[in-house]
């Protein structure tokens, strides 16, 4: 028990010692970070089909204060500016990309008596996207693919619970946060598992339509209830309190749909006319396109067209006429679904790296999709479907300060992709640094891998040091590079890790230095080392060593 | 010896080598390119033996005279009008459309929902599969008109769905527009359940509690009918609370009020006769018994109690309790006085339903023409379908077979299928669209080689396959022989069981 003295002591010294600790605390190093902004002498596509040639964009706070060729930068903000050749492509603004289903994994909370009265495993309409499940990890892929805005969509079951518009910023969901319940995810391809319900197709479709009416019954009996109490008091099914806005029409029913017959199949169940019915598509839309056209539902699409089949070998052509037609016809998908008047957005969704975006809307593009049309999909159109047309999409007064930043085009083959604006925050993707050496050639490298030792591997580039292109060689499998680009004197390579059984990408950075690289590398697999030496330079001319 | 060895090993050889080369053999025609044949306005056929179907019975040198997809008339020197299509059909039979009145040949994501004792909510109908070669391939056989049943791993299944088979249609436009709505029941080992190896066994486990979970079902759907009947109605209901909708008591609700039939799967006679004990009980009839191997002893209840039987003719012994099954079941169930029809069950054999058409005839003399009946007339009968389908006479549809022979011939085939009055399949059409695709294949195939298509299939090749997901791979084997789609072979257990 303290006595009198020691408590007496103690409150005297109270500001002393919170003094001492003070003084004893790393002093925080507070470093001005100006929250005003200027990009001048720029390129500006400030909505689909509009642009500023030579203009300026102000951003204050994470918001765009002003966009325009004749804007008198602010004194307090930070002047962007590219130094430019003639020759070299402009330097072009475009509004931050939105991705418009993304999918998330949603943290479940473990049952330990099974599924309680009145729930199915499948059913979860109630769910919502929440901190913990922000997904840092993925959002590094949307970004560099030019997506500043997305929609996180919880990703299974049959009835899956609404998503959020967020913004793909740093400091997780708490600071990018737009909406936080948008519309309502569903699909049909939930099972339960062969002996529970449901097991199949058909029984989904059943147990998702009963769902649907029960909700409309809960809504209906509890508020009966709440106005004539002495009657039995109706059941009560957790969860489905959730639908009302999704049956109501004030959110959309998006339903991720797995193919064709999917598509026509959830168009029959969901029929009531009150509901805004969105699709996620598949690629084969164009097949029975008078029978999705009729109500016009907006198409989410995927363009993760079918690879041209191998077909090189006469004795081993193992290729149907369905095959092949879908190769032929999947390109033109997006086009045909705009041209029949059903409203289009994209999505990455499907592709197993979102870069590969650029190179099939490229393709689409080249298959009769409108260069605006396509770009309005992954802008305008989605911000419009989200609610947030007044603050996203556009580059405009007012606007989220959500840009990409890319050197010429941005819906070509391989767009270069040099910084990315979210809340007025800036992320350099690519320094612009001129090419200072011209790596094109044969090399041979060694990959070291640390304890589980060197792998030898050929980089072939090809091309201008503006204009690279190359293949590696490794362990007997040749796979294209999916970028590369030389950067004073660093060449910069990625490789799309699924082609060699991993997930994302793997990246070789190697400085040149005449014959000879050394540089490092990362992946899916770790870290590694690189170094090797040039072989042979284009031309076909043997390098003497 | 040896020169007669070595020659069997380079046929051998010469075999092998010729498999190796064969693709995972996808058909080259999709129904979703497949356009809808035109209606003829008119379309007269001369001088063909047409097996009508009715009391008629098979009428030589007989016109059959179309018009607007509709039969107008059968008989002799038919007038015909002016623009009619003529189709000299000399030597030729004409045969009503075979109907099926039990395949789920174009279904798609599972053939049975396995899990509950009563699945009554599912519906067939959702899950109709317009992309499946099936459809084709028994147009080609001479079938029109196809009955979707579910399986039969439940007391009471789920909603079937009657189909004509319109190649190329969407799923609703291959819907039977106006055909009585039905649901599968099934009895013996596969609602039960009792002899395989089940971590978690399932009530029942007997035949008897079989028949008790049916008669549970049916008490409460009469509590459910009750319940809303109670509801009252207008002003009244605005502060009572509805019972809430129960789409699986809603459709039984439909069985006992003589909406929905039911088409039970059965091989046993002692079961089968509790079931229509049962149905009695609650005021209504059972349907057709599907299968039904032993139907031929209990032929007389299943006519008192109004049963139609639709059976194989020599399809037993792949179970215990089919054991009991012989020929001469069809024709015994017939002379008993039950309507008798034959049904496939199979994809396969639904393309050749003329061949058991002949064995009822071979099994128990059946006359040709009512054989031909049970595979049409009275298989659209036992549907409910028997004044639109089945028979060739004023008013039904232009569903109709033109054959090269007699149609319960081995030797004969079907020259053309028509339905509504369109002409569906057409073997000489058919021979000369095999050039256009192989056409089509090699001009895509130049495409391909050249490159010019697509060229970020680099980046996307893994896209929607990813390398480290394992491909599915079910049956391939069957993929090899028959073409069907991996969404087509879906595993089911019950379908290894032959046994839907």
């Amino acid at each position: 028990m303290p006595s009198r003295l020691t408590l007496m002591l103690s409150l005297m010294l109270w500001p002393v010692l919170l003094l001492s600790s003070l003084a004893a605390a790393e002093p925080t190093l507070r470093q001005p970070v100006p929250d005003s902004h200027a990009i001048v002498g720029v390129r500006v596509v400030t909505a689909p089909g509009e642009h500023l040639d030579n203009a300026t964009i102000v951003m204050r706070r994470g918001v765009i204060e002003a966009v325009g060729q004749n804007i008198t930068v602010p004194a307090d903000a930070r002047i962007h500016r590219f130094e430019r050749d003639n020759d070299q492509p402009p330097i072009t603004v475009y509004p931050g990309l939105i991705e418009p289903f993304f999918k998330v994994s949603v943290a479940e909370p473990e049952l330990e008596n099974g599924t309680p009265v009145g729930r199915h495993e499948l059913i979860n309409p109630d769910r919502v996207i929440r901190a913990r499940d922000w997904p840092t990890s993925r959002m590094d892929g949307l970004t560099r693919a030019g997506f500043t805005t997305a929609l996180l969509a919880p990703d299974h079951g049959l009835l899956r619970g609404s998503g959020a518009i967020v913004n793909l910023g740093d400091d997780g969901m708490s600071a990018n946060l737009l909406n936080a319940s948008f519309g309502q995810f569903a699909g049909l391809d939930g099972r339960a598992g062969r002996r529970q319900f449901p097991s199949s197709l058909m029984g989904a479709v059943a147990l998702v339509r009963q769902t649907l009416d029960d909700a409309r019954w809960q809504a209906q009996s509890r508020a009966i209830w709440a106005r004539n109490p002495a009657q039995p008091r109706p059941e009560w099914l957790e969860g489905l309190d959730a639908l009302a806005p999704a049956l109501a029409g004030q959110t959309p029913l998006v339903f991720e749909s797995q193919d064709l017959l999917d598509s026509l199949r959830i168009m029959e169940l969901i029929n009531d006319p009150a509901v805004n019915l969105v699709l996620v598509g598949h690629g084969a839309e164009y097949q029975r396109l008078s029978a999705l056209q009729g109500r016009r539902v907006p198409h989410i699409l995927p363009v993760n067209f079918p690879s041209t089949p191998d077909v090189k070998d006469e004795d081993d052509r193992d290729v149907s006429l369905e095959v092949l037609r879908h190769w032929n016809n999947a390109p033109n998908n997006p086009a045909r679904l705009a041209a029949a008047g059903i409203p289009v957005m994209f999505t990455t969704h499907g592709l197993s790296n979102p870069t590969q975006l650029f190179a099939n809307l490229a393709i689409a593009i080249e298959h009769g999709l409108d260069a605006n049309t396509a770009l309005a999909g992954l802008t305008t159109a989605p911000a419009e479907w989200l609610g947030i047309a007044d603050r996203a999409g556009r580059i405009a007064p007012g606007y989220m300060a959500n840009l990409v930043i890319v050197e010429g085009e941005l819906l070509t083959e391989k767009p270069s992709l040099t910084e990315i604006w979210i809340d007025g925050q800036r992320s350099v993707l690519t320094a612009l640094v001129a090419p200072a050496v011209d790596p094109a050639g044969q090399w041979s490298l060694t990959l070291g891998l640390g304890g589980m030792g060197d792998v030898e591997a050929t980089l072939n580039l090809t091309g201008t040091p503006t204009q690279l292109n190359g293949v590696l060689s490794i362990m007997g499998n040749d796979t294209p590079l999916s970028d590369v680009r030389v950067s004073g004197e660093r060449v910069i390579a990625n490789i799309d890790a699924s082609r060699l059984g991993g997930s994302g990408t793997i990246t070789i950075r190697m400085d040149i230095n005449g014959e000879q690289a050394r540089g490092s590398g990362s992946g899916p697999f770790g870290d590694f080392s690189v170094r090797g030496q040039r072989t042979q330079r284009p031309n076909t001319e043997e390098v003497q060593l | 010896m040896k020169p007669i060895f070595t020659a069997l090993v380079a046929c051998l050889v010469l075999s092998v080598t010729g498999l190796s080369h064969a693709e995972d053999w996808t058909p080259d025609i999709e129904a979703w390119n497949s356009p809808l044949p035109p209606r003829v306005a008119a379309v007269v056929f001369r001088n063909a033996t047409v097996w009508t179907g009715t009391d008629d019975g098979i009428l030589e040198d007989a016109d059959v005279l179309v018009r607007d997809g509709r039969i107008v008339a059968v008989g002799q020197n038919l007038s015909a009008p002016r623009n009619a299509m003529v189709i000299d059909a000399s030597g030729y039979h004409i045969t009503p459309g075979v109907v099926d009145n039990h395949s789920h040949a174009a279904i798609i994501g599972g053939v049975n929902e396995a899990s509950r004792i009563s699945t009554a909510d599912v519906r067939i109908r959702d899950v109709i599969d317009s992309e499946s070669i099936n459809i084709y391939r028994q147009l080609a056989g001479g079938v029109t008109t196809i009955n979707l049943l579910h399986g039969s791993a439940n007391a009471i299944g789920g909603q079937m769905s009657v189909i004509k088979m319109r190649w190329g249609a969407a799923p609703s436009e291959l819907v039977f527009a106006g055909a009585p709505e039905g649901i599968k029941f099934a009895l013996g080992e596969n609602p039960k359940q009792s002899n395989w190896s089940n971590p978690d066994p399932r009530y029942p486990r007997t035949r008897s509690g079989v028949d008790q979970v049916i008669r549970e079902k049916f008490q409460l759907a009469e509590d459910y009918q009750r319940a809303l009947d109670q509801h009252p109605s207008g002003r009244a209901a605005r502060d009572v609370i509805a019972p809430r909708p129960n789409h699986e008591l809603a459709a039984i609700v439909e069985i006992l009020n003589g909406t929905r039939d039911v088409h039970s799967h059965t091989y046993r006679a002692d079961e089968t006769l509790a079931l229509m004990r049962t149905a009695e009980s609650f005021g209504f009839r059972i349907k057709t018994f599907q299968h039904i191997l032993e139907g031929y002893k209990i032929a007389p209840q299943m006519a008192a109690h109004g049963a139609g039987g639709s059976t194989f003719i020599d399809w037993w012994s792949f179970k215990p309790e089919a054991v009991d099954g012989i020929g001469f079941n069809p024709a015994l169930m017939h002379g008993a006085g039950v309507l008798t029809a034959l049904h496939s069950d199979n994809a396969e054999l639904a393309r050749r339903m003329n061949l058991d058409a002949a064995k009822a005839v071979r099994y128990g003399n059946v006359d040709p023409h009512v054989a031909w009946q049970m595979i049409s007339a009275f298989a659209a009968d036992q549907l409910g379908l028997g004044d639109r389908i089945g028979r060739l006479a004023p008013g039904f549809d232009a569903d109709l077979v033109l054959w090269n022979g007699d149609p319960l011939s081995v030797y004969s085939r079907v020259e053309q299928t028509w339905v509504d009055g369109r002409r569906f399949f057409d073997r000489q059409a058919d021979l000369r669209m095999r050039e256009r695709l192989a056409a089509e294949r090699a001009e895509l195939i130049a495409l391909a080689l050249n490159g010019t298509q697509n060229n970020a299939d680099d980046e996307s090749e893994s896209s929607d396959m990813p390398d480290d997901v394992p491909q599915r791979r079910h049956f391939s084997f069957a993929n090899h022989l028959t073409g069907y789609r991996p969404s087509e072979l879906d595993h089911d257990e019950f379908c290894l069981l032959h046994d839907h």
